[in-house]
């Protein structure tokens, strides 16, 4: 088992070296042997979780006196296999994808470097190798998003998100030091031990100790998992080659809810914390969904899309459901590696077909099909409101018995329900040949996915969190006074059935209510196609600090 | 008086434009060189023999000093000048250690982590001009078109002066930093993200773009096994003797 804890990151690494010799000599057999390596990586993965299961003892093995060491969990086994799945199907892509580009040789040789640090990331089993990887992370994925160095955009977003992720590594830092020097050891398993033993006994900037790492870990990781107002690298690094955004979305993107997870011994002690980082991805979450309507651009629609699920993310780990969290990343980096491997595909084809929908008249004359139609829309409106909450309630009680208490379960079913509300919403709308035929397969489906869901995620969280008292103490302080809580969700659930209750209304009018904007709606408009002035900000922040810089030079007379 | 003396040799501003004038004056990449990597050394040394009492505000001057030269670095594009002022910024930092009461040979080794990279930086700007007429970022882009062994050099040594792992300017200023606390310890986080934007700055300027139309040779084999050689056993070297620096 240490051995192959160790090959982990150091196949990758050997890869990136042997490609290194290799280049500019045998371009095919570059890709050759880096999706060689990178099968054997995934080999490896699948290995170590194997072992684990038959025999479930973390592990930690030491490769220098006091820092360098690599720990296999459940967290690092699962990721290490979510990581390497993804970076073998990114280098096989990548083959024939990026055939015609220059730099193949120095392409691969990074991917393969970024497969190793990501791997290092995920099994680090102290402080320092920690920071290293996270770190390096952010640098190779500056030189993988710039890889077309003569595309000034490519360049300009490269940068963005180079920048974000060092201001996301220096909390990190800061994190790592209070933490070893407040508790005297770099190693991750004992340090979680000593925090258990003596949570309160440190401070730091005059809060508890745990509530400032707390926010530091946080902080790092709204910057890596594009949290507002941190998120405008994210819908830009698209102008990198597809697999580099695909492995992005699927992969790197989700290191913030890796980042909580690692450090979840210590958000038991901090609380506060996770209500901030459920505010943060509650925003990000609805600002990245609102985003991503209002783009015209397949890429840069997924871009925001990946935007709203960190948020969502962030909103598990906010209620203290730190295991959905990576069932979420896994889940969602699958999905998404899809959707960015295909865009090309979706693209060529809405080339050649224009996607119009024909008229029902057309239909009914010329291709002699029956009109398609819709359901009453106040039997729509019901099955809408009634049947998330039936099926979610339902499954959740199977597994988990006693929810209705968690206030986590309650707001996680709460979005479960809002989401199932909006699939069957968007059903009605969809106009059919037989619409209730159509609502009650979207219903099954419904049934299969939710059930599916909850069962793999109570499996999950059973793998992951093999403590249940760490466990539950995490949901507790994520917890809040009960009487806030129900008014809370009273308020928020009143105001989505005022809100759907009355587009049923709209719809089935037909939308033929006046339609002329109000200067409401245009000021709104205008800060969403601006993407809310984020970037204009930092753009003029850029200026100005560049301005000074050139002033000073001016001034000292550059010496 | 003592201090003031240190102090030209470990860069505090003003003093520090004593080096920079220093640098501008010479025109030989190896004297620049050398000059940077003996300049801060003699610091130390006098530091250890003049034994000068150390004020409070030392460490508030230094961080100021340091963040200056890391907020000028933005906009230089001259590579000699940059590893000049990146130096500065980085030296200058050797004083929260001084005030912490570090060791000769901790000091010594510190000055070095940050020294070393800003010398080969120095040696680069020799075959830049030769090959490109001037080491002035954006004049001539598109370095890794045109000469991928320049390029792979250059980017790797400023990411070394950037203090990025595993070379040992990153575990240098870990273990600056476990020593530092509330504000000092944010004063040199900023210095550092400065630093990080800076690279990409220089090196976008140098290694991006378009690569010139005119055939120029890559940088010689032996020169690029010299970088190499020379990089790795620095970064071996930092992970012996900084021990993580936590």
């Amino acid at each position: 088992m240490d051995k192959l804890t160790i090959l982990l990151p150091a196949v990758p690494l050997l890869s990136a070296v042997i490609i290194a010799l290799l280049a500019g000599r045998q371009r095919r057999r570059v890709a050759r042997v880096s999706i060689g390596f990178s099968s054997l990586t995934l080999l490896l993965a699948a290995t170590a979780l194997a072992l684990y299961l038959h025999d479930p003892q973390p592990t930690q093995v030491w490769l220098g006196a006091k820092w360098g060491s690599l720990y296999l969990d459940p967290l690092s086994c699962i990721m290490a296999l979510a990581v390497a799945s993804i970076s073998l199907v990114v280098h096989v892509y990548s083959a024939r994808y990026m055939a015609e580009e220059s730099g193949y040789a120095r392409f691969y040789l990074l991917l393969d470097l970024m497969a190793a640090a990501i791997l290092l990331m995920v099994t680090a089993g102290d402080l320092i190798t920690l920071l290293v990887a996270w770190h390096l992370i952010g640098v190779l994925l500056y030189f993988l998003l710039g890889h077309d160095t003569r595309r000034a955009a490519a360049q300009r977003y490269a940068f963005w998100t180079f920048f974000t992720y060092r201001l996301g590594d220096l909390p990190l830092i800061l994190a790592a030091v209070l933490l070893a020097r407040a508790y005297g050891t770099l190693s991750l398993p004992l340090l979680f031990e000593r925090i258990a033993a003596a949570p309160g006994t440190h401070t730091a900037f005059g809060l508890p100790l745990m509530t400032t790492v707390g926010l530091l870990i946080a902080l790092a990781g709204f910057a890596r998992s594009a949290q507002f107002p941190l998120h405008t690298w994210l819908p830009y690094s698209m102008e990198g080659p597809t697999p580099v955004s695909a492995l992005m979305h699927a992969g790197i993107v989700n290191a913030g809810g890796f980042i909580m997870n690692r450090f979840a011994p210590v958000f038991v002690h901090a609380g506060d914390v996770l209500h901030l980082v459920f505010a943060v991805g509650l925003v990000t979450a609805i600002l990245g969904s609102v985003l991503m309507l209002t783009q015209n651009d397949i890429k840069k629609a997924l871009g925001y899309s990946t935007m709203g699920q960190m948020g969502f993310m962030f909103v598990e780990c906010g209620v203290g459901a730190f295991s959905l969290a990576i069932y979420h990343l896994i889940a969602h980096g699958l999905f998404k590696g899809t959707l960015f491997l295909s865009a090309g595909g979706v693209i060529g084809d809405a080339r050649k077909h224009d996607g119009v929908p024909h008229d029902d008249v057309y239909t009914f004359v010329v291709e002699r099909r029956p009109i398609a139609s819709r359901l009453p829309w106040l039997a729509a409106a019901i099955i809408t409101v009634v049947v998330p909450v039936t099926v979610l309630g339902l499954s959740h009680w199977l597994v988990g018995g006693n929810f209705v208490g968690q206030q986590g379960a309650v707001i996680l079913l709460f979005f479960g329900w809002v989401t199932g509300a909006q699939l069957l919403f968007a059903t009605y709308r969809l106009r059919a040949e037989s619409p209730w035929r159509t609502m009650a397969m979207i219903i099954l489906s419904l049934v299969v996915v939710v059930a599916g869901y909850t069962v793999i995620a109570h499996a999950f969280d059973l793998f992951l969190y093999p403590d249940r008292t760490l466990s539950e103490h995490i949901f507790a302080a994520a917890g809040i006074p009960l009487v806030t809580f129900e008014i809370l969700v009273g308020i928020l659930t009143v105001a989505i059935v005022a809100g759907w209750l009355a587009v049923y209304y709209t719809n089935a009018k037909g939308g033929k209510e006046d339609v002329r904007p109000s200067a409401l709606r245009l000021a709104f408009y205008s800060l969403i196609s601006r993407e809310f002035y984020v970037a204009d900000v930092y753009a003029w922040l850029t200026r100005t600090v560049l301005g000074l810089s050139q002033r000073l030079n001016v001034w000292s007379r550059w010496v | 008086m003592k201090l003031t003396l240190v102090a030209l040799f470990l860069p505090l501003f003003p003093l520090s434009a004593a080096q920079n004038l220093m640098l501008a004056r010479l025109r030989a990449p190896a004297a620049r060189a050398a000059l940077l990597l003996a300049w801060p050394q003699l610091g130390v040394a006098l530091l250890h023999a003049l034994q000068p009492q150390i004020p409070a505000f030392v460490v508030t001057w230094a961080l100021l000093s340091a963040a200056f030269y890391a907020l000028r670095l933005l906009t230089v594009r001259d590579l000699g000048l940059w590893a000049g002022f990146l130096a500065s910024s980085a030296l200058a930092l050797t004083w929260v250690l001084v005030a912490r009461g570090a060791d000769i040979t901790e000091l010594h080794l510190f000055v070095f982590w940050f020294s070393l990279p800003a010398a080969l930086q120095a040696l680069l700007t020799g075959p830049l001009a030769r090959r490109l007429g001037a080491a002035y970022a954006g004049l001539f882009t598109g370095v890794v078109e045109r000469q991928p062994r320049m390029a792979v050099a250059l980017t790797a040594v400023v990411l070394s002066a950037v203090a990025t792992p595993p070379f040992p300017g990153f575990f240098a200023l870990l273990h600056l930093l476990r020593g530092l606390a509330g504000a000092a310890a944010l004063g040199v986080l900023g210095v550092w993200l400065i630093w990080g934007w800076a690279a990409t700055r220089i090196l976008q300027g140098f290694v991006a773009g378009n690569g010139r139309e005119i055939a120029t040779p890559d940088l010689a084999q032996s020169s690029m096994l010299m970088y190499t050689a020379a990089l790795a056993v620095f970064a071996a070297a930092g992970l012996l003797f900084t021990g993580g620096g936590l």
